[in-house]
C-alpha cells in the first residue's frame, strides 16, 4: 500500500513518530477495531480511532441518542437526539475521516451474536455500561482469543486494563458480577464527563499501540484513576488459572452512565 | 410445471453469496463490491440501510399458484408481508434484512424459482404478453419461446458478465403489446407462408436516454430465435462499452456504429451458427386448459358482477375459458390475499397465473361457470382495486424514492393522490380502460413513462432556494404497431402537488372531446397537446415555502425534499438537473453580459452559481449564498479540485465585496470555466479526474544507485514526513539524496533523520541557496 498525498499529510504527525512511521500507519489503515457501545467511553475511543485512520471500525449499540448523553458522549450532537447512536457515530467518524470504513450493528451485544461479530476484528474496545455486558465481552474475547480493552467509570473514578490472549482477564480481577444491590443505581451515580473521555482515549491509545506493536500495554495490571485528587496508579493483576470456555448467565444490572 | 429451469451451479453460487454476505457484514467487503455481487443475485439495497429487495425471475410473467404461494410465505416471514408485482412481469419481496436474504433465496429453490439475474449485467427477465396463448387475436403463443430461451440463457456461463443488462421481449401479434422496439432485442410473432417466425428488432431502450429500436429482420423462422439471441449476446459482450455504465446498453452500440457496422459485427457472430440445428430451442408444450375439478359452483349475479366482468374479464381463444385481471394496488398483493387466490387457482391447474406489465396479476384458464367463485374470492381480498374502474389499476408507477436509492419523487404517493382526486370527480373512467397513465420517480423508466398516453417522471425544482418535488410531463407515445413506435414527448413540468388537479382537468377535457376524434393521438394533435402545455403553465408555480410548506414535501414523504441521501446514492439524474440550473444561469449571464446594466450583481451571481453548481456531487446543499461559498472553498478549493488562486474571489463574494469582483471581471468568468471543465471531467461515480501531484513513491534501486527526491517548496514537517516515507521503502545501506530549502528545512530535517538512526553523509548548499543532503539508510 502506498499512501497518497492527502494521506501523507493527514497522518503526518503519526508518520513523524519514530515508532510509527509509514509502516505503522499502514498497519492502522489495515486494522479492524470493534467498539462495543458508543457512549461515554466508546464515543471518544471511536472518534480517535477514526482520526487515526483505522481501516475498519465496527460500532455496536442498540440505543438512540438521548439529551442526557451529550454531556460526555462527544461523538453525538444535539441534532442527533433520538437517532440511533451507531448511525450518528458513523456519520461523525466519516465527517472526520471519510477513508474509514465504519460498519454499524444497531443491536445489543449478546451471547448469541458475540463470537460471530468479534471474529472479524483485530481488537475490541469495551465501552459498555453494565457489568453483565463487561463480563460477556470478557468471556467472548477469551473464548474467541481476541485482545480487548476494558474500562469502567463512575463519578470521578475510572479503571482500565487490556487483555491479550495469555494475560490476565477481567475475571482475574473480579470473578463474578457484583450482586444487584451493591451497584449504585442510576439516580445515585453521576459521572464527570471528562473522566469518560480520559478513559475512552486511553482505550483508543491501547488499541493503536497494540496494532502498531509498540510499547507496554496495560496487560496484567489495572490502571486506576481518581480524578478528584487526580491520581493515577496501577495495580498488578496475576493471570489466574480460570478456564473460560463457555458463556454464563449474565444478569443485567444496567446503569446508564457510560 | 416450471417456467424455467435454474442452472445446476445455482446452489453453489448461493453458498458463495452466503459467505460474501457474511464478509460484507464483517466489513471485509466494501459496499461497492458487495453491490456488484448482490445485484447479480437480484438483491437490491433499499433506501433504508441494510434492508433489501429481492427480485424473482418469472419468465414471460409466468408463475404457478404453488410458487406464488411460497413467495408470499417468504414475504410474510422475512419481508413486508406482501408480494410486489413489477413492470417487468416479475415478483419481488421487499424489506428483507441482510441476515434473512439467504433464507429467502434458498426458500425459492424449493419451488424452482430464482432471483439470479434479477439485476446485474446479464439477461434480465424475458417478457411476453400476459395474454399470450389465450388471446383470440394472436399470431401464435410465444410463451414456449420465452420459457425455452430463458432456461437456455441462464444455463450459459457467458450470460452473467455482459457489459450491461440485456433485455428481451416477445410480442404475440402485430399489435406489439410487449413494446419490442423499446428493448435490447425484440421478437414479434408472425406467420409467413404457413411458417411461424418473427420480425426482429434490436437496440431499443427507454431510460434517461430513450432510443427506439431498429428492425434487424423482417422475418426469421421460429427455429432461429436462439441463434439470433446468442449472436446478439456475443456481439454485445465483445463490443459493448464496459467503461461507462451510462452508455453501455446495446442501444448505445448501435448509435456508435450505425446500422451497417452494427449488422456487420452482428453477422460475424450470427452467420457461423445460423445453420446449426443442434442449437435449436426445445420448446415446451404449454397447454391452456382447465383441470377437472369438483369445486362447488358459487354463482354470482347482479349489476356489480356484470360491472366486474366488464372491467376485468375477457374470453380466451379456448372456448369456454376466461382470462381475468386482478387489479392490484400499486402492484402489491398481500401475502394473505395471495394465499386465498392461490388456493382457489390450485383447482384449475398450474398454468393459471401471469404477471402483467401494468403491475397487475392476470389469471387464465378459468371455466365460465366458475367466474362467480372467482368473483367472490376477489371481492373478499383486502388490498386490491377491484372496486375501481380498470383505468385506476392500469396506472403504472415505479416504487420511487421510498425504497429505491435512485428515486427523486414518490410516485406511489402520487398515484394514490390521483386516485383519490379522480374518485371525487364524476368523470366516467370506464371509458378510459385502455388509457396508460404512467409515472416514474426519476428519469429512469421503471414506470414506463416513455410509452405512456400521459406520463410523468420526477425531478427536483427550486423556489427561492427551497427544493420541491416536481414532475416532467409527457404525452402521446405511439405504440400498438411494431415498426412504428414513437416515444411520448415532453411537454412541460408540473409541481408534484398540482398533478392530481392537472390529471383531473386534462382527463375531463379528453372525455368531453374523445368522441370527436378517431384516436387519442388525433385528440392530442387537435389541441390536447396545447391543453397540456397550458395546464403546465397553470400548475408549475408553487407558493413560497413560508406561505405553504406542503408543496415542499412529496406525497407520502415524512419530511421535506432534501438532497441528504443523494450523495451516497448511485449516480442519479436528479443531480444533473441540479447542476443544469446553475450551468444555465451562468450561460445566460455570460450571454447578456454586454447589455446588462447591473454588471456587479451579475458577476456576483456568476461566482455564486459556479460555487453552488457542483456542491450536489458531494451531497452538499447550501441553504444560503454564504454557505455555498463556504462549502465550495472547503470541498473544491481546499480539496485541490479548483485552483487556490480563486479563493480570494470566492471570499470577496462571500463578503459581498462587489467592487473586488468587478476589478477581477475576467477571473470571475475563468472560475466559471474552471468549474465547467471540472464537471466535464466527472466520471460516472461523480469523481473528478484531476491531475494530482503523483505521490512520492520510491522504486527499488540497486544499493549503489542514489535515489533523488526534490523537497524544495515543501514546508516543515512535511518535508521530513516525505523523506521518512521514502526511506521506509529503501533497504539498509541504500542512499537517498534530497533537495531542501534553506532555513528551517535544512536546520531540522537532517537532525530528524539522524534521530531516526540514519546517517547523513553529506550536506551542501548549491549556488541558488538550496541544500542537497545525502542520507544512508541504516536500520533495515
Amino acid at each position: 500500500m502506498n499512501l497518497n498525498e492527502s494521506q501523507i499529510e493527514r497522518y503526518s504527525r503519526h508518520i513523524i513518530l519514530q515508532q510509527v512511521g509509514g509502516p505503522g500507519q499502514e498497519k492502522l489503515m489495515n486494522a479492524k477495531v470493534l467498539v462495543i457501545g458508543t457512549g461515554g467511553l466508546g464515543a471518544p475511543a471511536a472518534f480517535y480511532l477514526g482520526a487515526a485512520g483505522i481501516g475498519t471500525i465496527g460500532l455496536i449499540d442498540g440505543d438512540q441518542v438521548d439529551l442526557s448523553n451529550l454531556q460526555r458522549q462527544i461523538i453525538h450532537f444535539t441534532e442527533d437526539v433520538g437517532r440511533p447512536k451507531v448511525i450518528s457515530a458513523k456519520e461523525k467518524i466519516n465527517q472526520l475521516n471519510p477513508e474509514v470504513n465504519v460498519v454499524t450493528y444497531e443491536t445489543l451485544f449478546t451471547q448469541e451474536n458475540a463470537l460471530e461479530i468479534i471474529k472479524d476484528y483485530d481488537f475490541i474496545i469495551d465501552g459498555t455500561d453494565s457489568f453483565a455486558a463487561k463480563f460477556l465481552i470478557n468471556d467472548a474475547c477469551v473464548i474467541g482469543k481476541k485482545p480487548f480493552s476494558h474500562a469502567g467509570i463512575l463519578r470521578f473514578d475510572g479503571q482500565t486494563m487490556t487483555h491479550v490472549p495469555g494475560t490476565a482477564s477481567y475475571r482475574c480481577v473480579f470473578k463474578n458480577p457484583p450482586p444487584k444491590n451493591a451497584v449504585p443505581t442510576c439516580s445515585q451515580a453521576g459521572i464527570l464527563g471528562a473522566v469518560a473521555g480520559m478513559l475512552g482515549t486511553i482505550q483508543a491509545a491501547e488499541a493503536l499501540r497494540y496494532i502498531i506493536g509498540i510499547g507496554d500495554l496495560l496487560t496484567n495490571r489495572l490502571l486506576v484513576v481518581d480524578a478528584l485528587s487526580m491520581k493515577f496508579r496501577t495495580v498488578a493483576v496475576a493471570p489466574s488459572e480460570l478456564d473460560i470456555t463457555e458463556f454464563q448467565t449474565y444478569e443485567e444490572v444496567a446503569c446508564d452512565l457510560s | 410445471m416450471r417456467f424455467y429451469e435454474s442452472a445446476s451451479t445455482l446452489e453453489k453460487e448461493q453458498d458463495q453469496f452466503d459467505l460474501d454476505m457474511k464478509s460484507f457484514a464483517a466489513g471485509e467487503i466494501n459496499p461497492v463490491k458487495f453491490k456488484a455481487i448482490r445485484v447479480a443475485h437480484g438483491v437490491y439495497e433499499q433506501r433504508q440501510e441494510h434492508t433489501y429487495m429481492i427480485r424473482i425471475r418469472c419468465a414471460g410473467g409466468g408463475i404457478t399458484p404453488s410458487q406464488l404461494k411460497k413467495v408470499a410465505e417468504l414475504g410474510a416471514q422475512y419481508g413486508s408481508g406482501e408480494v410486489h408485482f413489477t413492470t417487468r412481469c416479475e415478483v419481488q419481496v421487499h424489506n428483507v434484512l441482510l441476515q434473512n436474504v439467504i433464507k429467502v433465496i434458498r426458500g425459492l429453490n424449493e419451488v424452482g424459482l430464482s432471483s439470479r439475474g434479477g439485476g446485474g449485467n446479464t439477461i434480465r427477465n424475458i417478457l411476453c404478453p400476459s395474454k399470450s396463448g389465450v388471446d383470440p387475436d394472436e399470431a401464435f403463443d410465444v410463451t414456449p419461446y420465452t420459457v425455452a430461451l430463458t432456461t437456455r440463457m441462464i444455463q450459459e456461463e457467458d450470460s452473467w458478465n455482459l457489459p450491461r443488462k440485456f433485455k428481451i421481449a416477445f410480442s404475440h401479434s402485430e399489435k406489439d403489446v410487449a413494446f419490442t422496439q423499446t428493448t435490447c432485442l425484440g421478437f414479434v410473432a408472425r406467420v409467413k407462408d404457413g411458417q411461424k417466425g418473427f420480425a426482429v428488432y434490436c437496440a431499443g431502450g427507454m431510460g434517461a436516454k430513450p432510443m427506439v429500436g431498429h428492425q434487424l429482420f423482417d422475418f426469421i423462422p421460429d427455429d432461429q430465435v436462439y441463434h439470433v439471441t446468442r449472436a446478439m449476446k456475443l456481439m454485445f459482450d465483445k463490443h459493448g462499452n464496459r467503461r461507462s455504465k451510462f452508455s453501455s446498453r446495446i442501444k448505445f452500440l448501435w448509435k456508435k456504429l450505425d446500422r451497417e457496422d452494427f449488422e456487420a459485427r452482428f453477422n460475424e457472430d450470427y452467420l457461423p451458427i445460423k445453420g446449426d440445428k443442434s442449437l435449436n430451442l426445445v420448446l415446451p408444450e404449454i397447454e391452456n386448459s382447465a383441470n377437472d375439478t369438483d369445486l362447488v359452483v358459487e354463482p354470482a349475479e347482479g349489476p356489480e358482477f356484470a360491472l366486474w366482468k366488464q372491467r376485468f374479464v375477457s374470453a380466451q381463444k379456448q372456448e369456454g375459458l376466461y382470462c381475468i385481471k386482478v387489479p392490484l394496488q400499486l402492484g402489491d398483493l398481500l401475502s394473505k390475499d395471495a394465499y386465498q387466490l392461490c388456493d382457489f387457482l390450485d383447482h384449475f391447474g398450474e398454468n393459471t397465473i401471469r404477471c402483467d406489465r401494468g403491475q397487475n396479476m392476470r389469471i387464465r384458464n378459468i371455466p365460465e361457470k366458475y367466474l362467480g367463485n372467482l368473483y367472490h374470492v376477489m371481492t373478499k381480498l383486502d388490498h386490491t382495486l377491484v372496486q375501481f374502474p380498470a383505468f385506476i389499476s392500469n396506472m403504472i408507477n415505479c416504487t420511487g424514492a421510498q425504497t429505491c436509492k435512485l428515486g427523486i419523487c414518490l410516485p406511489r404517493g402520487l398515484s394514490t393522490e390521483i386516485r383519490e382526486r379522480l374518485d371525487k370527480t364524476d368523470l366516467d373512467l370506464e371509458r378510459l380502460s385502455g388509457f396508460r397513465l404512467n409515472m416514474s420517480g426519476c428519469p429512469n423508466t421503471c414506470g414506463m413513462h416513455h410509452v405512456a398516453d400521459l406520463g410523468f417522471f420526477g425531478k427536483i425544482s427550486r423556489k427561492s432556494g427551497n427544493l420541491y418535488p416536481a414532475y416532467n410531463v409527457l404525452a402521446g407515445a405511439k405504440t400498438g404497431q411494431h415498426g412504428q413506435t414513437e416515444y411520448a414527448k415532453k411537454l412541460g413540468e408540473v409541481a408534484a402537488h398540482h398533478i392530481p388537479d392537472f390529471v383531473a382537468d386534462f382527463l375531463g377535457n379528453y372525455l368531453e372531446e374523445k368522441e370527436d376524434h378517431d384516436s387519442y393521438q388525433a385528440y392530442l394533435d387537435a389541441g390536447g397537446n396545447d391543453l397540456i402545455k397550458a395546464l403546465c403553465e397553470q400548475y408549475k408555480e408553487v407558493p413560497e415555502y413560508e406561505e405553504d410548506a406542503r408543496f415542499y414535501t412529496d406525497f407520502g414523504a415524512k419530511k421535506r425534499l432534501s438532497l441528504d441521501e443523494l450523495g451516497s446514492a448511485e449516480c442519479s439524474a436528479g443531480i444533473f438537473d441540479m447542476i443544469g440550473v446553475d450551468q444555465k444561469s451562468i450561460q445566460a449571464i455570460e450571454k447578456a453580459f454586454d447589455q446588462t446594466t447591473d454588471k456587479d450583481n451579475d458577476l456576483y451571481k456568476v461566482v455564486f452559481h459556479s460555487a453552488r453548481m457542483l456542491l450536489v456531487t458531494r451531497g452538499l446543499d447550501a441553504k444560503t449564498d454564504e454557505q455555498a461559498f463556504q462549502l465550495f472553498a472547503k470541498h473544491f478549493i481546499q480539496a485541490g479540485l479548483i485552483d487556490e488562486s480563486y479563493l480570494t474571489l470566492v471570499n470577496a463574494a462571500k463578503q459581498r465585496d462587489l467592487s473586488a469582483l468587478s476589478a477581477n471581471e475576467s477571473q470571475v468568468f475563468e472560475l466559471a470555466k474552471a468549474v465547467n471543465t471540472l464537471y466535464k471531467s466527472m466520471d460516472d461515480s461523480l469523481r473528478f479526474k484531476v491531475e494530482k501531484k503523483t505521490p512520492e513513491t520510491a522504486q527499488k534501486t540497486d544499493s549503489d544507485e542514489v535515489l533523488e527526491k526534490d523537497f524544495r517548496g515543501v514546508a516543515c514537517p512535511m518535508n521530513f514526513v516525505k523523506t521518512k516515507l521514502v526511506l521506509d521503502t529503501l533497504q539498509a545501506g541504500q542512499q537517498l539524496q534530497i533537495l531542501l530549502d534553506d532555513g528551517a528545512p535544512i536546520e531540522n530535517v537532517p537532525n530528524s533523520v539522524k534521530l531516526e538512526g540514519h546517517q547523513v553523509l553529506k550536506q551542501e548548499q548549491d549556488g541558488s541557496g538550496h541544500w542537497r543532503v545525502l542520507i544512508q539508510k541504516v536500520n533495515g
